[in-house]
């Protein structure tokens, strides 16, 4: 990536508030904004969460699933992004959805009682996956499972949208915008215009 | 007291009226500019340092008020810019999706950037295709101004040399990344040009304006500058001069006349007091975007102008045009996958452009007259928005989402509407604004030939995805709703017969002379490039003749 790594960016923030703040007013914020990456001050403790909208077995329904769509397995998943909380949060001040999790996670429940005699998340993660799968893949699907299809596809939608907007997710994709660039940057593979020949990195 | 009397009012202080603005103020005129809203306080309403997780809906902004919404520009990022007490009403049938900014420096605030002339191929297009009438202006004529405009407000491209886009003088262009040469590789297969936009971003530092750090967020507003707008680059300029008296949260209600029906001032409400005040000039410049200026306009009755001012044509607010937008294909590259990722988002809209190809050699060449230009987007970008496409759950889920980040491609159209006599702009006889002041009404339908455009636009850029090697996934299932663009020409068409047009071809109104507009209404149309530069352009060229016609006592 041309050498323009954080530390670049760290220069680069010297550099560029200096030439800003000789001339523009908002130097102050952009001063503050530049120390942002790595202060997770504002995010929520997941300890300290009390849930706005669910009630308890449907929030341990949720986290239970954001952690099956995104798991902790070497690297950060939906547990160490608080994605629970970000789909409490925002369920609850919207109110079409609402209707859509408490009628899924019944579906959900019911479903799993009927195959398993427990609530999901009293299942062993192997029962819980078998009971995902045919909601999950395409290939899987069984007929009269569209609603827990339609309800898993909300589920997933919400937990990919809170994972890849927080810190965690930004850093699990080494997100770019982590870092700031003194140039344009630059393709580096200029013998290879099609980049058919790219070492293949996983 | 005597009556203070400006030498010139000026409604509105985005592109079209910060550049009338300043050099008005630079020529040592007394200038009052009156803006609708507020002045944005940077610090507090430019958010685009922050990151998602510091927002405290992710920058999605509050379910609650989603439903208020204007559109995809109005989120938590702009929050406060958006105007909402003001509103806007369509007639039945017509869609019209419309955010709009009041804030001093109106839309250059958060604009895309793109800044391509206008060229002969435009200003002549009746001749070549029969359709419509040309524009009272050559390139020739016009091609100065773009030079001084593109000095003062910097913009990166190369030159092209091609007949749909003149060159002008530009700053180093922004890099290719590895999408751009995988993508100019197929679209090179296909036929196609792929090639560098104008886009005025400073790859280097500019007229005492500061270089892009390539953050990526311009849209969110740039606080240090480092792309044009009026705040920025034009409205201190005014400022030092000493000439300029700006009045904020200043609603323009109708324009002031004399005995004789010429044009005498502004009555305007202040939004602070709720209270109408009239201000008084010389002359007058309307410039508050080609929607706005029109209900300004219509609503400027008096006993010499019963249809609005400067409307003897009855052209006042017809002619209204706008460019289709819309996500022709998407896919991605299978090339990039597995690839560590690579800053893509430095530029949060454009780094290449197709300009037209259609249409060149022979005007009847394609199954539509005139052309369209694609925009290619992606890699690594804000959110892996294809997640939601993808199969499954777990740790393979998670891999792929990583394995895809650099991958994903998508070309958006910008094809312009044709001129038609059911697409307009009128007042709501009903409908009233919180200060009594009848509302803009939309007409409008997207035309055949703009869907023709769109239809042949979906085919070749799945073909140049495809001809790249890459994987076409979908496209948009139809174009974004009309207004979308926010490139609003033609409710107030420049032309030399008075009959037929509203202002002449310097954008003095046929009917006022001292009443003269300098936004995008003035246009005869949308072209397949984007309208900012060309309003400057044109407000430079309005703003001197202005001058010059103050100076020989004809105001």
């Amino acid at each position: 990536m041309a050498g323009q790594g954080i530390e670049r960016r760290e220069v680069l923030r010297i550099l560029a508030t200096a030439a800003a703040a000789a001339q523009f007013p908002g130097f102050s914020k952009w001063a503050f904004a530049c120390g942002h990456v790595g202060n997770g001050a504002a995010q929520i403790k997941p300890a300290a969460y009390r849930p706005q909208f669910f009630m308890a077995q449907e929030y341990a329904t949720v986290e239970r699933l954001a952690e099956m769509i995104l798991p902790t397995d070497g690297t950060p998943g939906a547990k160490e992004a608080g994605v629970a909380e970000f789909i409490d949060f925002m369920v609850s001040r919207d109110t079409e959805v609402q209707y859509r999790f408490r009628t899924g996670l019944t579906w959900l429940n019911a479903h799993s009682e009927r195959a398993f005699g427990q609530p999901f998340v009293e299942l062993t993660p192997d029962q819980q996956t078998a009971v995902l799968e045919p909601l999950a893949y395409k290939d899987k699907a069984r007929p009269g499972e569209e609603d827990g299809r339609s309800f898993f596809k909300v589920v997933r939608e919400f937990t990919v949208t809170g994972f890849y907007t927080s810190e965690v997710g930004y850093k699990a994709l080494d997100h770019p915008a982590l870092k700031f660039y003194s140039e344009s940057p630059e393709c580096p593979h200029k013998d290879d215009p099609e980049h058919l020949h790219l070492s293949r990195t996983s | 007291m005597a009556k203070q009397v400006f030498d010139v009012i000026v409604i509105g202080t985005g592109a079209g009226g910060g550049m009338a603005i300043k050099t008005l103020c630079e020529a040592g005129l007394k200038v009052c500019a009156l803006n609708a809203g507020r002045k944005l306080d940077p610090e507090k309403d430019f958010r685009y340092h922050r990151m998602p997780w510091e927002m405290k809906f992710r920058g999605l902004d509050d379910p609650k008020h989603r439903s208020e919404s204007y559109g995809y520009m109005d989120n938590e990022y702009t929050k406060a810019a958006w105007e909402h007490e003001i509103p806007f009403t369509t007639a039945p049938g017509t869609k019209w999706m419309w955010p709009r900014c009041f804030a001093v420096g109106g839309k250059t605030n958060f604009w895309g950037r793109s800044s391509a002339r206008f060229g002969d191929i435009d200003f002549r297009a009746a001749s070549l295709d029969g359709y419509d009438v040309d524009w009272p202006v050559t390139y020739d004529e016009i091609a100065p101004y773009y030079t001084r405009v593109e000095k003062m407000i910097g913009v990166a491209s190369t030159a092209q040399n091609r007949p749909s886009n003149p060159d002008g003088s530009y700053l180093p262009p922004m890099n290719f990344r590895c999408i751009d040469r995988i993508l100019e590789a197929g679209a090179r297969k296909v036929g196609v040009p792929y090639l560098h936009d104008r886009i005025a971003q400073l790859t280097q530092e500019h007229e005492g304006h500061p270089a892009c750090h390539f953050c990526g967020e311009c849209t969110t507003g740039c606080d240090v500058g480092a792309f044009f707008s009026t705040p920025y680059f034009l409205l201190p300029k005014a400022e030092a001069t000493k000439n300029l008296e700006l009045r904020t949260d200043a609603l323009a209600k109708n324009i002031l006349v004399d005995d004789n029906g010429q044009a005498a001032g502004v009555a305007y409400i202040d939004r602070k007091t709720k209270h109408e005040v009239e201000v008084y000039g010389r002359a007058v410049v309307v410039a508050a975007s080609c929607v706005e200026s029109s209900r300004i306009m219509l609503n400027s009755k008096s006993r010499h102008w019963p249809n609005g001012i400067a409307n003897s044509s009855g052209q006042l607010g017809r002619n209204l045009c706008d460019h289709l937008y819309g996500e022709t294909a998407r896919g991605y590259l299978p090339q990039l996958l597995g690839q560590p990722s690579f800053p893509d988002h430095v530029s949060d809209s454009t780094i290449a452009w197709l300009p037209r190809w259609q249409n060149l050699k022979d005007p009847h060449e394609e199954k539509f007259v005139r052309g369209y230009a694609l925009y290619p987007d992606g890699g690594c970008a804000d959110f892996p928005w294809y997640a939601n496409d993808l199969d499954g759950f777990g740790s393979s889920f998670k891999k792929e989402i990583k394995r895809r980040f650099p991958t994903p491609v998508t070309f958006g159209i910008q094809a312009p509407s044709l001129r038609s006599d059911t697409n307009y702009v009128d007042l709501d006889p009903e409908v009233k604004d919180p200060y009594g002041i009848p509302v803009a009404r939309l007409h409008f339908q997207w035309d055949e030939n703009v869907l023709k455009m769109w239809e042949h636009a979906k085919q070749v850029s799945a073909e140049i995805i495809r001809a790249a090697g890459g994987v076409v996934e979908g496209a948009g299932e139809a174009p974004e709703v009309p207004g979308y663009s926010l490139h609003e020409t033609g409710t107030c068409r420049m032309g030399n017969d008075p009959k037929n047009f509203v202002t002449n071809r310097f954008g003095q109104t046929h009917d006022v002379p001292n009443l003269y507009v300098c936004d995008a209404s003035v246009f005869l149309g949308c072209t397949d490039k984007t309208t900012t530069i060309s309003i400057l352009t044109f407000s430079l060229r309005t703003s001197e003749r202005l001058i010059e016609n103050l100076r020989r006592g004809e105001h």
